[in-house]
Parts: structure tokens; sequence; C-alpha cells
């Protein structure tokens, strides 16, 4: 297995685990909360609420902006 | 806040909202990262706000948490949003990556939503109050080895502005992608609903 496949699984392994915990978080009287439950609990103030968009529009500069 | 507070004051006290609030440091950290990496855009945006929002909160700001909706402001519906978005990015994505007029558009819709993130939220949404610390350390864990994950990729590239096949970040795997126009749509109507999501919650 190459260093190249490597990296990937690691990103896959994570994306694998937000899953598990996502479905986690749908089980009676869990103590998982939902990714929604966790933004909104983020993002109750302006500095959580600012700093989640600006994460995302961070991402879309990244990808499409000099 | 009163207006006798001297311009020292303000400043003592926005260096130790940095200190103290976690989003503006990781905010100043970042563009200090990207300002070093070629983008000074991405650098002054995150420094920007983190800068304005770190006066905000040491100047202690009323942020009243009354949703935009009842507050008279005209929230446009999910098919309304989906179809601008669906416009927007068939547009924008036409241009290549980096280009001045893909620039101008991502910048255009950043600096919008981050205007509307600040002045409160959207819509109305009962407080899920205290989150269980479980819940809250598995939640963290996954999303900060995720990070790490990408920046050891980031750190293993030749250098901060050269891709590595051998240790790809998810930009250097999301390039063969972004280089047609079909996928820059894709990836841009993608990106713009997931905006429109966040700014909902």
């Amino acid at each position: 297995m190459s260093t190249h496949d490597v990296t990937v699984l690691g990103y896959a392994v994570v994306v694998v685990a937000c899953v598990v915990l996502q479905l986690l978080s749908l089980r009676p009287g869990t103590r998982i909360p939902g990714f929604t439950t966790l933004l909104r609990r983020v993002m109750r103030g302006r500095p959580g609420r600012v700093g989640v968009i600006t994460a995302w529009a961070w991402l879309g500069l990244h990808f499409f902006a000099r | 806040m009163t207006e006798s507070r001297s311009t020292a004051a303000v400043v003592r006290a926005t260096m130790a909202t940095v200190v103290h609030e976690p989003v503006v440091a990781i905010m100043l950290v970042a563009a200090f990262f990207d300002g070093i990496s070629g983008n000074p855009i991405h650098a002054l945006l995150l420094g920007g706000v983190a800068i304005v929002l770190g006066r905000d909160i040491a100047l202690g700001e009323p942020n009243p948490p009354i949703p935009l909706v009842e507050r008279g402001m005209w929230i446009p519906g999910g098919w309304t949003v989906a179809a601008f978005s669906a416009a927007f990015a068939l547009v924008v994505g036409a241009f290549p990556r980096y280009s001045w007029p893909a620039t101008v558009g991502v910048v255009a819709a950043a600096a919008a939503a981050i205007a509307v993130a600040w002045r409160g939220p959207l819509v109305v949404h009962a407080d899920p109050g205290p989150l269980p610390r479980r819940g809250v350390v598995a939640w963290s864990t996954v999303l900060v080895a995720g990070a790490l994950w990408e920046l050891e990729a980031l750190l293993l590239q030749p250098s901060l502005t050269l891709d590595s096949q051998q240790h790809p970040t998810i930009s250097t795997l999301t390039d063969p992608v972004l280089s047609t126009h079909a996928g820059r749509t894709l990836i841009m109507l993608a990106w713009l609903l997931v905006g429109w999501f966040l700014m909902r919650q």
C-alpha cells in the first residue's frame, strides 16, 4: 500500500467515523448528539455563528478563489 | 460600552479576547498560515473577520439572538435558493479556478453570508442546552483528527505551495474534478447549499 493510499484511507476513516457518530446519535437515550445539534449549540452566539460561516466561506475561497 | 472608553483600553480588551476566544484565535492562526502560503485574499478574509469579531466581543456589542425572520428580513424559500445557487454555480463555474471572475463571485457570496450571519440567526431553534461531555469529546476527537490528518498531508508536501501525490491534501484529491466546468459547477453548488444549510442552524 502506497503512502497515497494510506493518506486517502485516513480521510475515509474520518468520514466513516462521522457517519458512525451520526448513526449513534439516532439511538434513543444516546449521549452522542447529532451533527445538527452540535452545530446549533456552537452557532447559538455570534462568535460561533460567524466562525462556522467564515470556515465555510474559506472553503469556497480555497477551492475557487485566487 | 461607553464612548469615553480609550483606544488603548479597546486595544487591550481586543488582545485579551484574541487570547481567550478560541474562534478569534483560530481564525488569526489560519490567516497567518494562509498568508505565508501565498493566499493574501484568504488571509485578508480570515484576519479581517477575526479582528472585527475580536473587537466586537471586547466591546461587548449587543448580540440579540432574535432571528432575522422575526425582524422582518425576507428569507427566500429552499427552492428559490436552490435555483439561484444552480444558476450561480453554472455561471461562476464556467470560469477557471483562481481566475478573477471566479474569485469575485465566490468572495461576494462568502461576504454576503458572513454579513447575514453577523446580524443574527436566520430562524428560530430551541437551544439544545449543554451537550453530553462524551458526545462532545467524540465529535471533537474525530473532527480534530481529520484536521490533523489534512495538516500532516500539507506539511509532507515538498512545500506549502507545491502539491504531492504521495501525501495528497483534500484539495489535491479534488483537483481532477475541479478542472472541468461540470465538476466546478457541482462542487460550487454543493458549497452554496451547505452554506444555506449552515445559515439555517
